[in-house]
């Protein structure tokens, strides 16, 4: 009978997040700083897409890198260039590398309690000419360091940073001490091979590679000639120069 | 709750636990010897699972006297360890699994254990850290229950291999001592043993 | 908790050029809590073959101790030296007998295995690793196996370092650099480690003084 058919409760849910794979880098140099990240987008073990950039120029010295849920990370870039924008039009100058840092750090706070579900690089040329890498959590913890990775492949590519990088584990010959800085084509070099390596051993990495390079207003840039697949971004007239390097990985 | 502390020094093995056996919240008893004699040189340490403890416990002393009693020879420390985590780690995967966690000191008086450095003493002491599950670990010093969380931390600044009874017994009174004062259930009691060329004897704090 | 990471723990074994190379860390703990460091998860099976156990602590040492039963029957029985073919698949079998209530650890292999001459003794020895997962399933890899709870890091640090035909002093160069990188970013492994290279005329075996956090 109708009437007595059993009421069960019912629960309905609409789940917010999503997480899209992809691994991004970034490692500071003295004068210069390298941002990259795979071109691969994933939901689950789908590929929606082979180029979904997840690396962005935010101003002339400054590129922000971010990985996790898509939607959230494509949003959050958009309202920081709207901010920097309000930025340019109030103090008619770009904001410095350690404002950017603060800003994001504001931003993604005042949604700690429905967070950017996304991790964020920071890369590019500090005020005083030194090339810096900030890193973020999702709620807006955040440091400078020399270099980091975050994503799906961090924990593949980061003790590789560790040892490569900050030469842990590995002691200086007598006599000599580690450099503290890297030059650009070691640095060029390492990012490749993180990223083939993590290309090579996670499903959510692959496609294609952009390495974004920022160079310091007088900086050489040995170690860009010759480069396959090297684009320079910024016109002549600009202190900082910005190169992108656009390599294919793995489809597979 | 159920504390048990062991270290080795010079020449010995030091075995501790507490003595209460409680209930939920109420101690039925405070003078409940948890440690076992399982042969000339062989002390245990037990606790886990009312029930289950004394069970294995008597288990474990009856066999090993067994094959004491059949080959005229008692079990070296680490055979009689081994023999111990196999019968746990057998248990664990049969109908009923014994929940027993043990600390096995024992000194190892055998010519093979005399050497050089241990001639002095007399043979070599031996710990064995082993849980329910029959995961076995050949320590200098070893823990189990909450105990643990402070007394380990204390061992890993204070624990000297080469140390005197005495320098020993004031180092498990340290352990005991700041568990005394941080834990909110700390026992009251505690039995030690000690194990060395002489064989097993109580040591009173 | 997954019951693989109770007691923690990490192997990892490389090919090199007419040798090969086994390391694991020596940390036994219950789940954040320490409780030994200087627990070894390889074991020799034969004075060219060796095996890496790691996963819950129990397991890895009742298998020990089934695999060198298993191994010694062989040896009666067969009059020869087991092969690390042959024994990995003991290994495999071993594992699917417990199919639905299996013991929780990863093996990894690692040894020379004889090529046959014309002579009947062995002159040559070729490279040979190999890991199964929990239940028996074998992975023959050419280059690196890693097991344990730091298996995704020392999948991305071997990687980047690894490379073929290394002789045996730069293998145990790139084996010890990373093992000791991938378990610094491991809680659950790492406090030293320590490092077998298996060459046809000797096994050669290093401790390695690492952080200790």
């Amino acid at each position: 009978m109708p009437g007595e058919m059993a009421h069960h409760p019912q629960q309905r849910q609409f789940n917010p997040y999503s997480e899209n794979g992809g691994t991004i880098l970034a490692i500071a140099g003295r004068d210069f700083a390298v941002i990259a990240g795979d071109t691969r987008q994933t939901e689950g073990y789908s590929i929606q897409t082979r180029y979904a950039p997840k690396v962005f120029t935010l101003t002339d010295k400054a590129v922000l890198a971010v990985n996790g849920f898509a939607a959230d990370g494509n949003m959050f870039v958009k309202k920081v260039k709207q901010r920097l924008e309000w930025y340019r039009h109030a103090h008619a100058k770009d904001m410095p590398l350690r404002a950017i840092a603060r800003l994001i750090q504001t931003m993604l706070y005042a949604q700690r309690f429905f967070p950017y579900y996304v991790y964020n690089i920071l890369g590019g040329i500090e005020d005083d000419g030194t090339g810096a890498v900030y890193s973020f959590d999702p709620v807006g913890s955040y440091e400078r360091e020399a270099c980091r990775a975050a994503g799906a492949a961090s924990s593949l590519v980061q003790p590789f940073l560790d040892n490569q990088i900050y030469f842990k584990n590995q002691k200086a010959a007598p006599g000599s001490a580690h450099p503290t800085h890297l030059p650009l084509s070691t640095v060029i070099a390492l990012v490749t091979d993180s990223f083939t390596s993590a290309t090579e051993r996670h499903i959510e990495v692959g496609d294609g590679l952009e390495m974004y390079i920022v160079l310091a207003s007088g900086s050489s840039g040995q170690g860009l000639e010759g480069v396959k697949g090297l684009r320079e971004l910024s016109t002549k007239g600009e202190a900082e120069r910005v190169f992108v390097i656009r390599r294919d990985l793995k489809k597979d | 709750m159920e504390c048990s502390f062991a270290l080795t020094g010079n020449g010995y093995v030091l075995v501790a636990s507490d003595t209460t056996a409680a209930r939920s919240i109420v101690k039925m008893k405070t003078d409940e010897d948890k440690t076992k004699v399982l042969g000339p040189h062989l002390v245990m340490t037990y606790s886990g699972e009312p029930g289950d403890t004394v069970q294995f416990a008597e288990f474990v002393e009856r066999n090993l006297r067994l094959h004491q009693i059949r080959h005229h020879q008692a079990l070296r420390p680490q055979s009689a360890a081994s023999w111990i985590r196999r019968a746990l780690a057998d248990s664990l995967r049969s109908r009923s699994p014994y929940a027993v966690n043990l600390l096995v000191g024992g000194f190892d008086t055998s010519v093979a254990a005399i050497r050089e450095e241990t001639e002095a003493v007399g043979g070599e002491p031996k710990l064995y850290w082993i849980d329910y599950l029959g995961t076995m670990a050949e320590v200098p010093f070893a823990a189990h229950g909450y105990g643990s969380y402070f007394a380990l931390s204390l061992l890993d600044r204070y624990h000297n291999p080469q140390a005197s009874l005495d320098e020993g017994i004031a180092t498990l009174r340290r352990c005991i001592d700041e568990v005394s004062k941080r834990l909110i259930v700390a026992p009251s009691n505690y039995k030690v043993r000690v194990v060395d060329k002489d064989g097993v004897r109580e040591v009173e704090l | 908790m997954s019951i693989m990471e109770i007691n923690g723990g990490s192997v990892i074994a490389m090919v090199g050029k007419e040798c090969v190379a086994i390391a694991c860390d020596l940390r036994l703990g219950n789940q954040a809590l320490t409780i030994a460091t200087n627990f070894e998860k390889i074991f020799p099976v034969t004075d060219r073959l060796y095996l890496g156990l790691p996963g819950l602590a129990t397991d890895v040492a009742t298998l020990r101790e089934r695999f060198r039963f298993r191994v010694n029957m062989y040896t009666i029985k067969e009059e020869r030296e087991i092969t690390p073919e042959t024994f990995a698949r003991l290994v495999s079998s071993t594992l699917y007998e417990k199919r639905f209530g299996p013991y929780f650890v990863e093996p990894v292999i690692a040894g020379l295995s004889p090529v046959p001459s014309a002579s009947g003794k062995p002159e040559k020895w070729e490279p040979f690793i190999a890991a199964t997962d929990l239940i028996g399933c074998l992975n023959f890899a050419k280059d690196f196996v890693v097991a344990g709870t730091s298996s995704d890091k020392l999948f991305g640090v071997a990687e980047g370092l690894w490379e073929p035909d290394l002789e045996w002093e730069d293998l145990f160069e790139t084996i010890s650099q990373t093992l000791m990188n991938a378990v610094d970013r491991d809680a659950f492994s790492g406090w030293g480690g320590i490092v077998h290279i298996i060459t046809p005329d000797k096994v050669i075996t290093r401790t390695l003084k690492a952080r200790m956090d």
